[in-house]
């Protein structure tokens, strides 16, 4: 620590100028992965923060509610199995919001319209106005996202191409589909939204496209073993089923990837030239008596000390970047997140440091006396 | 018993193998009581730095002993070696050789750090000693802002730190002017006399060796007395 605080107090701008390099790929590190969170929760918010566990769907289905169709009659049977504590129908449909009569190109919204049944635990919590009642079978709860659009508590609006109209009676937060707001919707007018075509529900009686369920240790196998032609997935799993939403975090999670190998080199690379220009203070060092030890503890503290530094102004700088994105944009600064991100990162750092302190283990000490024989 | 200071006994150093076998140093024999200041002279190649680097514990000798404090270093491990560099044997290099983001003072305390902690009596004796060299007013100075006979000054301080019982000197005048040089040589002889240190030099100067109590001659791996002051007391 005594050599690496000197030092750095000494050169400050070569140290700083490695500090800038790393601050920039920590920034970009908290970026992707705020960009990644922020769109994989845009993409099954809805999804996600649902109370379930677990989620039936038709057999060969691939986990996707838009490939699945199921008779209601299965939640009862459901229910009656093994660990499960309770089940609920699920339907998914999108659809295009229009305010009024307007024919302004922004007057037109797309949305993620949910059938679920009102007061089951697939009903989120509403944080304004009321919630879903079986009587007003036109009145949703909508994602709070949409009074960006200009909707208000107690609007009406029709969907494009059909002759429903749907009332606004509450406001969810956080509740997003297919990049798409949410908006939740009695069972029975989902059905005559989502299978307007006459025969689109294939004469299954009570068609839902899947069925959630509660209960912990629940064995998947078990369940679709029960009930005929179902495939029956945990929750997470059912989220990568959702179309798109595998490639979209693969994408940024192999951009992540690549960038945590790419630091690895840049700063290994950086480090070992710093030591190899060093190669010559290091011998005399070491031939007035300095350890391995010694040397290689002042390389490591010191990259610890810079790292740590630039990894605080990349975090600092991402929540600022936040700060100041505008609303729309999918970024969100997951803090679970950043701290294993920055704890990568510094173990990175750490790691790419080995290389040379490897190097000074084989510095000769005789190189100090500035003639070797 | 003259176990005390360093002592080398038939040391022979050879390089490389069968037909390209190339002896730097045959059968040399060398003792240093505490308090002398042995000069060693002689053209480039002859063996010098092999010699000073074998006596350093900064090499491992073909053939023969090398004893510190009678304390012989061949059968000692590589970490041990170095902890005999830290403890017991003063580096004067030929430029001086300080660590350039260091300021005078640190130079010294590094090496009390190399051993562990540096407490405020270090700090004190590093401070005293540097007065005494006579650079009591540049101990917040880096090297790049002192002069050559300075930076050497700092050199000398550097290898008193840690009480060493050897004092080892490579051409340390060599970047001097004459009268550099002689300040610096005599500060050496001063410090060998007054802390009874067996100090080497080794030189190409003929101007230093007038400080010195004892002279070799080096050729060909070969080491011979030239010239021999009986010591004053």
């Amino acid at each position: 620590m005594f050599l690496a605080m000197k030092e750095i107090l000494h050169s400050k701008m070569r140290f700083s100028m490695i500090v800038i390099i790393f601050v920039m790929m920590a920034w970009l590190v908290f970026i992707l992965s705020g960009l990644g969170n922020g769109l994989s929760s845009l993409a099954a918010s809805a999804f996600k923060n649902m109370k379930a566990d677990y989620v039936v769907f038709e057999q060969g289905a691939q986990s996707s509610m838009s490939k699945s169709l199921l008779s209601e009659q299965l939640v009862g049977e459901a229910e009656k199995l093994p660990n499960v504590l309770a089940a609920a129908p699920m339907g998914s449909t999108m659809a295009t919001a229009l305010k009024g009569d307007s024919t302004n190109n922004d007057d037109k919204v797309d949305i993620a319209i949910l059938g679920i049944l009102p007061g089951s635990f697939l009903e989120p919590a509403v944080i304004q106005g009321d919630p879903l009642s079986n009587e007003n079978l036109t009145a949703v709860i909508v994602n709070d996202s949409m009074k960006d659009e200009g909707f208000q508590l107690g609007d009406t609006f029709k969907l494009d191409g059909s002759t429903v109209a749907l009332t606004i009676i509450g406001f969810v937060e956080d509740q997003t589909y297919n990049h798409l707001p949410a908006v939740f919707i009695p069972m029975p007018e989902w059905r005559e939204i989502a299978f307007a075509a006459p025969g689109s529900d294939k004469g299954i009686e009570g068609p839902v496209n899947a069925i959630m369920l509660q209960g912990s240790d629940i064995d998947p196998d078990t369940i679709s073993s029960k009930l005929t032609n179902t495939d029956t997935v945990t929750r997470a799993k059912a989220v990568q089923g959702m179309p798109g939403y595998k490639e979209e975090s693969g994408t940024i999670l192999m951009m992540l990837a690549f960038l945590f190998v790419i630091s690895a080199f840049v700063l290994g690379v950086f480090f070992f030239v710093m030591t190899m220009q060093k190669t010559n203070q290091f011998g005399i060092m070491k031939a007035i008596g300095a350890k391995n030890g010694f040397l290689s503890r002042a390389i490591v503290s010191q990259v610890f000390v810079l790292s740590l530094v630039s990894i605080v102004i990349g975090v600092l700088l991402a929540y600022g970047t936040a700060a100041i994105m505008p609303k729309g944009m999918p970024f969100m600064l997951d803090t679970k997140l950043v701290i294993v991100y920055s704890i990568v990162l510094l173990m990175i750092a750490v790691l790419s440091s080995l290389v040379s302190v490897r190097k000074i283990t084989k510095i000769d000490p005789l190189q100090a006396l500035g003639r070797v024989e | 018993m003259t176990t005390m200071g360093l002592q080398l006994t038939n040391v022979s150093k050879y390089y490389g193998e069968g037909s390209t076998r190339v002896c730097a140093l045959e059968n040399v024999s060398i003792t240093v009581e505490p308090g002398e200041f042995v000069a060693v002279v002689g053209p480039s190649g002859s063996g010098k730095s092999s010699f000073l680097s074998i006596a350093g514990a900064l090499l491992k000798a073909s053939e023969g002993e090398v004893t510190l404090n009678g304390l012989p270093l061949s059968k000692l491990s590589d970490k041990e070696l170095s902890s005999i560099r830290l403890q017991e044997i003063g580096f004067i290099m030929q430029s001086s050789n300080l660590v350039p983001y260091l300021q005078v003072l640190d130079q010294l305390l590094v090496v009390k750090k190399m051993a562990g902690k540096i407490s405020a009596e270090d700090k004190a004796y590093a401070v005293k000693l540097l007065e005494e060299l006579g650079l009591g007013a540049k101990l917040k100075s880096f090297p790049e802002e002192l002069s050559g006979g300075e930076k050497q000054r700092v050199a000398i301080a550097r290898a008193l730190m840690n009480h060493p019982n050897v004092i080892l000197a490579d051409e340390p005048t060599a970047s001097l002017d004459t009268k550099r040089a002689h300040e610096v040589v005599s500060l050496i002889a001063n410090q060998v006399k007054t802390r009874r240190i067996a100090a080497v030099m080794v030189t190409h100067d003929e101007r230093m060796l007038e400080y010195c109590d004892k002279v070799y001659h080096m050729e060909d791996g070969k080491l011979q007395l030239t010239k021999q002051v009986h010591l004053a007391h």
